[in-house]
């Protein structure tokens, strides 16, 4: 088994090849100097740090925060399916950052990440308090539910805006498939806070969430307060997709398929699976960034389109050699 | 006398027909194709980029079709569109019964050789003609050629070339262009590059898919020619990553003036600067692609000849 350790490397190798490949070929020499001998007048030094840190921190933030989001909403709603487009986060960040732009001309990217945060937010409480109408409150089959009609409903409503106002499709065209380009350290420091603390709250729930895993009676049985513990995880998910998806753009897939991979290995104790989803998330994350910048020179692919594709056939080809872990 | 008799009617009949040929109205637009009706249009249906051709000198749509909202058509801007009913805000979408209910008896747009299409959108020639022929001039290498053309299509509609208010626009436009190959002249080593910055790549324009920066180049101005054609074989831009944003250095950059967002986008780029010129702060507007009257082309002549003026030539060794 990989182990965390060597999990760690991996990571750090990623990280060390997102900072050494790009457009403009920068020798490693330079790459090391830029960090232990910075000259402000070199160019090479300028990129690495204003272009290719930058990069890679919102790289390792953002796949920290899509795997840890994706693992505890599978565990609080028990859904196998549950990743941060699920519950809406994902659709109400782009519907606040098209409807500023729309309405109020906004371009820059860091003000988008406010939008995103907030929409985010506003998503999740809509979802939330539709589903704990009635009287059994905010179960996990009612929490998808709502999830997916307000996801609906938030997108007919970003597509009626796009196919209106061609200037907001252009501007947003970036942002919407996900990309970790033009991110600048700003970015990154507006949104590591968030992370942190939705880090934290993520992993104070993995014991909750162990037991909830066993069954909601079981839980109750236990003495553990099932709509406090969904109320924790879903509070950590939020922050965490929210500032995910407010930096990068909404990149779906990879909080979805992580936290199986994770399970695959670990078995079904959050206590690892939550590390193990936090390490590999952003190793899928920048890797897939890091080929997206060199497959179709002079030109990059977004990371949102180079993760499903390196993705997708990952996930199927575990689908089909191993029976998942159920939830 | 049966011979005699029937040529004595088809003179009678050519007689009848003649004066109707008289009135026809012709042109021959450049898609190639011949326009005849029976008489000259009064009511037009043009796209925004003909309209910016056309209202200067004279000739007034009944209806307007943009590519956007009609704050954001660059080519619209400064013109006195009052009593014009906008019959489309989005690049391809045209609100077909505003257009019939308008009773037009010719559609004006712009062709692309290029696409082998009108401009406006694909769909638009198709939903629009049924209710009108349409027409108009051939986009091309030179936006003084097309302008000419337009005079030549207003000229056709009844349009008085001769008018005061045109005399002085032209007036105006000769002016400032003797004014740019003026600024030019004085610096012959003075070297630009146009560009359209976006958050994930700058694109380097090159001049032979812009008829405005063929004109500039043929008024002096040094404009590079960038290498690559994109991956996308389109050979308008050359796509390049922010990290090599000084690819082509040059003493004074262009920057794609449709939308205001494209300069803010470019300085939020930490590498936007790696280019001296635009370390130097030595960056101007691009009119990029929108250029359809005099006055206009005078306006944004004027702009880059006090830029040039202003400008250090020797940034760049």
């Amino acid at each position: 088994m990989l182990g965390l350790p060597g999990l760690a490397m991996a990571l750090l190798a990623v990280a060390i090849l997102s900072l050494t490949t790009g457009a403009r070929a920068i020798p490693y020499d330079m790459v090391w100097s830029a960090f232990f001998s910075f000259d402000p007048a070199a160019t090479e030094h300028r990129i690495i740090w204003d272009l290719r840190l930058p990069r890679t921190l919102v790289g390792l933030l953002v796949g920290a925060a899509l795997g840890l989001a994706g693992a505890v909403l599978q565990g609080a709603t028990r859904n196998p399916l549950a990743d941060p487009s699920i519950l809406g986060i994902n659709s109400g960040a782009a519907l606040f950052v098209v409807v500023g732009v729309a309405v109020f001309g906004i371009t820059q990217l860091t003000t988008y990440v406010w939008l995103a945060f907030i929409g985010a937010g506003a998503a999740m409480l809509v979802v939330y308090s539709i589903a704990a109408l009635g009287r059994e409150g905010a179960t996990p089959i009612k929490l998808a539910l709502a999830g997916a009609a307000m996801t609906a409903v938030m997108q007919a409503i970003i597509n009626a805006i796009l196919l209106t106002s061609p200037r907001t499709l252009d501007e947003v065209r970036f942002w919407q498939v996900g990309s970790l380009a033009g991110r600048s350290m700003d970015i990154a420091l507006q949104v590591s806070p968030f992370i942190l603390a939705g880090a934290a709250l993520a992993f104070l729930t993995a014991r909750l969430l162990d037991g909830l895993s066993m069954g909601e009676d079981v839980a109750r049985s236990l003495g553990q307060r099932i709509g406090l513990t969904r109320g924790l995880a879903g509070l950590a998910a939020v922050i965490l997709a929210g500032a995910a998806v407010s930096a990068a753009g909404p990149i779906a897939f990879v909080g979805l398929t992580v936290p199986h991979v994770a399970r695959a290995i670990t078995g079904p104790s959050y206590r690892w699976i939550l590390p193990y989803s936090m390490l590999m998330a952003p190793i899928l994350l920048l890797g897939a960034d890091v080929v997206g910048r060199v497959i179709s020179p002079p030109g990059e692919v977004q990371v949102g389109i180079v993760t499903a594709f390196l993705g997708a056939p990952f996930f199927i080809a575990l689908v089909r050699r191993r029976k998942l872990a159920a939830l | 006398m049966f011979t005699r008799l029937s040529t004595a009617a088809l003179v009678v009949l050519l007689a009848c027909a003649l004066p109707a040929h008289a009135q026809d109205w012709t042109f021959t637009g450049g898609d190639g194709e011949t326009v005849i009706l029976d008489a000259r249009p009064q009511r037009i249906i043009a796209h925004q980029d003909a309209a910016a051709g056309l209202i200067p000198l004279g000739i007034r749509p009944v209806g307007i079709y943009a590519d956007s909202a009609i704050e954001a058509a660059k080519a619209l801007e400064g013109l006195d569109l009052s009593g014009i009913e906008i019959i489309g805000t989005a690049w391809s979408e045209v609100d077909i019964e505003k257009a019939a209910a308008l009773e037009p008896d010719l559609i004006v747009a712009e062709w692309w050789d290029r696409n082998s299409a009108w401009s406006g959108g694909a769909d638009i020639a198709r939903t629009l003609s049924p209710l009108a022929p349409i027409t108009g001039v051939a986009a091309s290498n030179s936006i003084v050629g097309m302008i000419e053309d337009y005079e030549a299509l207003a000229a056709s509609l009844g349009a008085d070339l001769d008018a005061p208010a045109i005399a002085a626009d032209k007036a105006a436009f000769e002016t400032a262009r003797a004014a740019f190959e003026a600024a030019t002249a004085a610096k012959p080593d003075l070297k630009a590059v146009a560009v359209y910055a976006g958050n994930d790549a700058i694109y380097f324009a090159d001049p032979a898919g812009a008829a405005e920066l063929l004109d500039l180049q043929s008024w002096g101005l040094d404009l590079i020619t960038p290498g690559g054609v994109d991956s996308a074989g389109n050979n308008y831009f050359e796509t390049v990553s922010w990290e090599n944003a000084d690819k082509y250095p040059t003493d004074l950059i262009l920057v794609d003036n449709r939308s205001a967002a494209t300069l803010e986008t470019a300085l939020a780029q930490p590498t936007w600067t790696l280019n001296p010129g635009a370390a130097a702060g030595q960056v101007a507007d691009w009119p990029a692609f929108w250029l359809r009257n005099y006055a206009a082309y005078a306006r944004e002549l004027a702009k880059l000849t006090e830029v040039i003026d202003a400008a250090d030539a020797s940034v760049v060794p």
